[in-house]
């Protein structure tokens, strides 16, 4: 269910950053519903098979929006599936899809590709420890180890659950590979981490892709929403909404940092994630 | 002994004096399924550990029957001796997981580590290295061993207790008595690295976990020596394992990490006795035998194993790529291998476990994002891309049977993990659930493979002429990750290295050494007055011991 409301929202959502963006720099921008045509119009298209490449080149794009799939469907913002730990294979589920990404941009033989591949690989090892013990935090802190039990924001559990929110909001800018880890926008292959494993995707396959890295922010928004107080679904919303104004100000205003500092800014997420943990096992 | 586990003994032992006849096949495959059977009874039975083993033993054999005597056809160099050996080795691992804790088993367990010891020397020099480290690996786990089961009675449970950490834990490759692993397993052929990494290190673990039985319950910190040298080991390792050249010296590296999850679970159970460690600590054993088997048969069928020199073999065998593909999904952890399982299972575990313990968590986690790396780059250097040397994969139909008998239980594992861990009484989640997003994306993919689509050189960013040296080669695609951990150094330049500070200790403790037995050599005179005084002056010493 949850996995349904994500893929309906998610081109919505990369729009309206795209046309905030337009909007922030004095520009006119496209409606935020153009995201929706374009990748329908992507979907029509033919795609381009780079000679070098095996089926694993088209198990890239699937797997990365079936394993982001996977994971928001166990996402409780709406009914669904949930067990212990079910945050865990969650996790291991958008690892999944990013594993076949990194493999289909070596796919191609291309050195940008391989480029993308181990810079991914860098901020996933940056980032993964630290988002898995906040999520771990949150987890201790609530009932049953499952996402439907992670507590709410409140008096009594505000200092774990504001170090677990922002050791989300730094994955989500590492996982969206949003600024100031990657820049989406950028045109020179050099510096790319997220579009460089995409150089040779098109059609269908980049509508896949560009999906999943939606559903991937909106995934890692849903975490959030789930320790906020209030009706979740809207919560949800109203969280998606404000994200959208954080990602459209950081992009105008922000830079990207440069590749080799970024140990520096995603070491928050580690310190984070073991002051949460911390927290939540000696209940401060 | 039941009749299924005669029958095996029997069937191993007759195919070691086939040699390598029409019926050697037969015979090595019908006594592993022996071993299957009779260990899946016991395990199934009572949760025996012994039960356990064999039925992981039977496994592999099952892989290896078919595989081994096509692999020797290619390898005439001592194939007899092979053909001869491995069952023989067989034996004894079979025999070490059945035997009394006593002479029988010290006696097994050197024998195993003796023949396991030929099995790499056979490969010749360029494996004397290996050799060596193997056997003096082998002396210090017998020597951790005669401590504990002589001083049993003697000394106290701490004591006993380092004996055995010393003695099965450099056998399962512990922190930091691991480095003889990563040098020994490669060196041997193909399928015996797979039964090394595979099934032998097992013993290892096996013993650890069968002594508390033996030896009475372990002092507490025996289990947190265990989960924290684990989790070093297996982050250590997979950081030195993203620096390694040869193919099968990164499996060998991976084998250290895995082992090292499985130390620090048995480790958590020692610390809790929780049964989710124990589900962590058998289901991992064997999804780890399963996959690197695979894998390490796999590249059986590669003459060139260097990465730089690797590339795009999966357009020139898309049924080795396929099945390598697999078993490096799983190493990798992902959703819903079998080792995912069973890292959800230690993750469970940690978190219910209280105090530092849950730190864990983000140790496990590390290991998991860098064995996404490391399988990354070892299936996409060598696999994808452009072939950057002309390396052809030879797979006779007997190779392929071998890997696929492997492959066949890999995935029926993952799907029904609870079957197998019936007799630990514990469940995990519903793993089955992924299954349906596998078969749709392999649906959308098939989809897709169907839409047109045109073929087209690589995007090259306007400049002709890409070549396959443009891509990273082995050290280039994990130098961002090495630069990031500070045990290991990496020079950059016309000649990049990795300088392991940690080997450089054994080497000066490797030239003390030497330098002491020189010392005692002045001993050895040639002169037999001289040592018929030695003689009479230990008679005089020891029997001062005993009248005093």
């Amino acid at each position: 269910m949850t996995a349904f409301l994500l893929l309906l929202l998610a081109p919505l959502f990369g729009g309206s950053v795209k046309w905030l963006k337009a909007r922030l720099t004095h520009r006119r921008g496209a409606s935020p519903l153009l995201e929706y045509r374009n990748l329908a119009k992507l979907w029509g298209k033919a795609w381009v098979r780079p000679t070098l490449s095996t089926p694993v080149f088209l198990l890239g794009p699937a797997l990365a929006l079936g394993g982001a799939l996977a994971a928001a469907s166990l996402l409780p913002l709406l009914p669904g599936p949930g067990f212990a730990g079910d945050f865990l294979v969650a996790l291991y589920l958008l690892n999944l899809g990013r594993f076949f990404q990194m493999l289909s941009a070596l796919d191609t033989g291309s050195a940008f590709g391989a480029q993308g591949s181990y810079r991914e690989g860098l901020v996933t090892l940056l980032a993964e420890p630290g988002t898995l013990m906040a999520l771990g935090a949150a987890a201790l802190a609530g009932e049953g180890l499952r996402m439907a039990g992670f507590p709410v924001l409140g008096p009594q559990n505000a200092l774990v659950l504001l170090l677990v929110l922002a050791s989300l909001a730094v994955a989500l800018l590492a996982e969206g590979a949003r600024m100031p880890v990657d820049d989406p926008t950028t045109h020179l292959e050099l510096t790319m981490i997220h579009e460089a494993q995409l150089l040779d995707h098109g059609g269908p396959l980049l509508a896949l892709y560009e999906l999943a890295a939606s559903v991937k922010m909106l995934f890692y928004v849903g975490l959030m929403a789930l320790l906020l107080p209030g009706p979740k679904v809207l919560v949800f919303l109203g969280l998606a909404a404000a994200w959208v104004l954080a990602l459209g100000y950081l992009e105008t205003f922000g830079v990207k940092l440069r590749y080799l500092r970024l140990p520096d800014f995603l070491s928050y997420n580690t310190l984070f994630g073991v002051l949460a943990l911390l927290g939540a096992v000696w209940r401060f | 002994m039941s009749w299924p586990l005669l029958a095996a003994f029997l069937l191993v032992g007759a195919s070691a004096l086939a040699g390598r006849g029409r019926a050697y096949p037969w015979l090595l495959g019908a006594g592993g399924l022996g071993f299957l059977l009779g260990g899946g009874a016991l395990w199934g039975g009572e949760a025996s550990a012994s039960g356990f083993f064999l039925m992981l033993l039977g496994l592999l054999t099952l892989g290896l029957a078919p595989y081994l005597p096509d692999y020797l056809a290619h390898h005439p160099k001592e194939a007899r001796a092979y053909a001869g050996i491995v069952p023989l080795f067989l034996l004894a691992m079979a025999g070490v997981s059945l035997a009394p804790p006593g002479f029988a088993f010290l006696f097994l367990w050197e024998g195993m580590a003796l023949l396991g010891y030929l099995l790499v020397a056979l490969e010749g020099p360029k494996a004397q290295e290996g050799a060596r480290a193997f056997f003096l690996a082998s002396r210090l786990s017998g020597a951790g061993l005669y401590l504990a089961f002589l001083g049993q009675g003697h000394l106290g449970p701490d004591w006993v207790w380092a004996g055995l950490l010393l003695g099965f834990g450099v056998k399962a490759a512990l922190f930091p008595f691991h480095l003889w692993l990563p040098l020994a397993h490669p060196v041997a052929i193909s399928p015996v690295s797979a039964l090394l990494s595979g099934a032998m290190t097992k013993l290892g673990l096996y013993g650890l976990y069968q002594a508390q039985a033996w030896f009475g319950p372990p002092p507490g910190w025996v289990g947190l020596a265990l989960a924290l040298l684990g989790f070093l080991g297996a982050v250590y390792a997979l950081v030195r394992g993203l620096g390694e050249e040869d193919l099968k010296g990164a499996l060998a590296y991976s084998s250290v990490e895995n082992l090292g999850l499985m130390l620090a679970a048995l480790g958590g159970y020692f610390l809790t006795g929780a049964p989710l460690f124990l589900a962590a600590f058998f289901l991992h054993q064997v999804g780890h035998a399963l996959f690197k088997g695979l894998l390490f048969l796999g590249s059986g069928a590669l003459a060139e194993r260097r990465l730089s020199r690797l590339g795009g073999l999966w357009r020139q065998e898309p049924f080795l790529g396929s099945l390598w593909l697999l078993g490096v999904a799983v190493g990798a952890g992902l959703p819903p291998g079998a080792v995912f399982v069973a890292e959800w299972a230690l993750y469970q575990g940690l978190f219910a476990a209280s105090g530092f313990l849950v730190l864990g968590v983000g140790a496990l986690a590390l290991v998991g994002a860098l064995a996404l790396y490391f399988y990354v780059r070892l299936f996409g250097l060598a696999f994808l891309g452009a072939a950057r040397a002309e390396v052809r994969p030879e797979l006779s139909p007997g190779m392929r049977g071998g890997l696929l008998a492997l492959a066949v239980p890999l995935g029926a594992l993952s799907l029904l993990p609870d079957f197998f861990l019936k007799p630990l009484a514990q469940e995990v989640y519903p793993n089955w659930g992924v299954f349906p997003l596998l078969f749709l994306t392999l649906g959308l993919v098939r989809w897709l493979a169907r839409r047109p689509h045109r073929a087209y050189g690589t995007w090259d960013c306007g400049f002709p002429r890409l070549s396959p040296r443009m891509q990273p080669n082995g050290l280039g695609f994990s130098e961002p990750a090495l630069r990031l951990f500070p045990f290991l150094r990496l020079e950059v330049g016309e000649r990049p290295r990795l300088e392991e500070p940690l080997a450089g200790v054994y080497r000066q403790l490797g030239k003390a050494y030497s330098r002491f037995a020189r010392l005692v050599q002045t001993l050895q005179s040639g002169s037999l007055h001289f040592y018929l005084l030695l003689q009479l002056l230990t008679l005089v010493v020891v029997l001062g011991v005993v009248l005093l």
